[in-house]
């Protein structure tokens, strides 16, 4: 008869004890240490807000997105991206507008896989940021699901945003409006080579021009936040004469969502280009008839 | 039930074991942050970058490609204020930005080209000092 125990060889019991601490206290162990890093905790879904981050290129540009570090080749992958463009004196109040990746001549797909060594930093965009209400204007006018399961949820703006947003659109059409009939109005106290009536009739031409353009800017506000037709008319016929008169000079600058920036930018575009034309008509002198050469005798 | 849960006690002790060890292990990667212990060091830092800038705040060197700094400052130059062409050089806290960063900002090692510490009598450690107090 053997001696032998297998139950009690101190090799076969550590041997357990191992496999034991291997599958119920090192595999949860690095589970947790590989999930927590690649986790914010304040941000699961339904319990935290969405985890935006902001990715600054060492030229000074700033991509914003959800970003996706857990890939160990050296590069990170930003998704659903913005970037700011230049918009230095716009009528926004913000030097910076915000643009949507993806909208560009080459239509990229969402994705953008960034080489880590042209990186400078990575931040975190604030919830409440005027980045992250931007861009969550933005995905309410494109209509993006808020996406509830998911480790970083997408958070979609509310009717209160969207018509914050709205209003300071509106603001700044108004704004835009205004400096271009002032502009009209200095170029009329100006000695013209044009009569009084001439010039009267060109600057109303001219306001009749703008306000059109006014219109039809608020029209396409009205289209992009979805009012239906009949709510569209009424909409315009009532925001149009409020603006009148009104400068908002005092307002504090609001980072619009890319496509209502795109509206304004559009209109102050269009009020420029009647401005230019009315100061054209205004500026040069109507073209005398040349005296015709008297043949000689 | 209870026959149940007797006769699986072992299997539903070990669950039990592994899902705190595993909550265990989140909270303190969480906490940890990867950050590698650096004693005697100073309680801000200057970290010069690859393009020129300059931040300030609390450096912590880090496992993996990033290191991090948390409350930063930097400095902004404004117009000059008179002739002479002297600028006005302003300290400003990170985090009043369009985008509202939150105080942890991750900067790649490859970006860094040195870090110093700042002494206690560093005008702009006395600023950062000041202005945490608030």
């Amino acid at each position: 008869m053997s001696l032998y125990d297998p139950e009690r060889d101190p090799v076969r019991i550590a041997g357990r004890w191992l496999r034991w601490g291997f599958a119920w206290i090192g595999l949860p162990l690095v589970l947790g240490i590989f999930v927590s890093a690649n986790l914010d905790l304040r941000s699961l879904p339904l319990f935290g807000p969405e985890r935006m981050s902001a990715v600054l290129f060492l030229d000074g540009q700033a991509y914003f997105g959800h970003l996706d570090d857990s890939g160990e080749n050296g590069t990170l992958l930003l998704r659903d991206v913005y970037y700011f463009k230049n918009s230095e004196g716009a009528v926004t109040g913000v030097p910076v507008g915000l643009v949507r990746r993806g909208t560009e001549a080459h239509e990229p797909a969402d994705g953008m896989r960034i080489n880590r060594d042209r990186i400078l930093a990575i931040e975190r965009v604030g919830p409440g940021s005027p980045v992250a209400q931007a861009v969550q204007v933005e995905r309410e006018l494109t209509h993006t699901s808020p996406g509830n399961v998911s480790l970083n949820r997408t958070t979609v703006a509310g009717a209160a945003a969207l018509r914050d947003q709205r209003v300071a659109a509106e603001h700044d059409l108004a704004r835009s409006w205004t400096a271009a009939v002032d502009q009209l109005r200095k170029l009329n106290d100006l000695v013209l080579p044009v009569t009084k009536a001439e010039a009267d009739q060109i600057t109303e031409k001219a306001m009749a021009d703008l306000r059109t353009v006014r219109r039809n800017g608020l029209a396409a506000l009205g289209t992009e936040v979805g009012m239906s037709a009949t709510d569209l008319d009424a909409y315009v016929r009532s925001t149009d004469p409020l603006l009148d008169g009104q400068s908002f000079a005092t307002d504090v600058g609001v980072l619009l969502a890319p496509d209502l920036d795109a509206i304004v930018n559009r209109a102050t575009q269009l009020y420029g280009q009647v401005g230019d034309a009315a100061a054209k008509q205004l500026t040069q002198a109507k073209a005398t008839p040349a005296p015709s050469p008297s043949p000689r005798p | 039930m209870l026959r149940w849960l007797i006769a699986h006690r072992r299997r539903l002790r070990d669950i039990a074991i592994a899902f705190v060890v595993f909550v265990a292990a989140m909270l303190f990667t969480q906490w940890w942050d990867f950050t590698v212990p650096a004693l005697g060091r100073a309680q801000y830092q200057a970290v010069f970058l690859t393009n020129g800038q300059t931040y300030f705040g609390r450096y912590y060197d880090r496992f993996g490609a990033y290191a991090k700094i948390e409350d930063v400052y930097y400095l902004q130059q404004g117009q000059a204020t008179d002739s002479s062409g002297t600028t006005d050089t302003r300290i400003i806290r990170r985090g009043h930005e369009l985008h509202e960063p939150n105080s942890r900002m991750l900067i790649p090692k490859s970006a860094i080209l040195f870090v110093e510490d700042l002494t206690d009598s560093s005008q702009i450690a006395q600023f950062m000092q000041r202005d945490a107090g608030r």
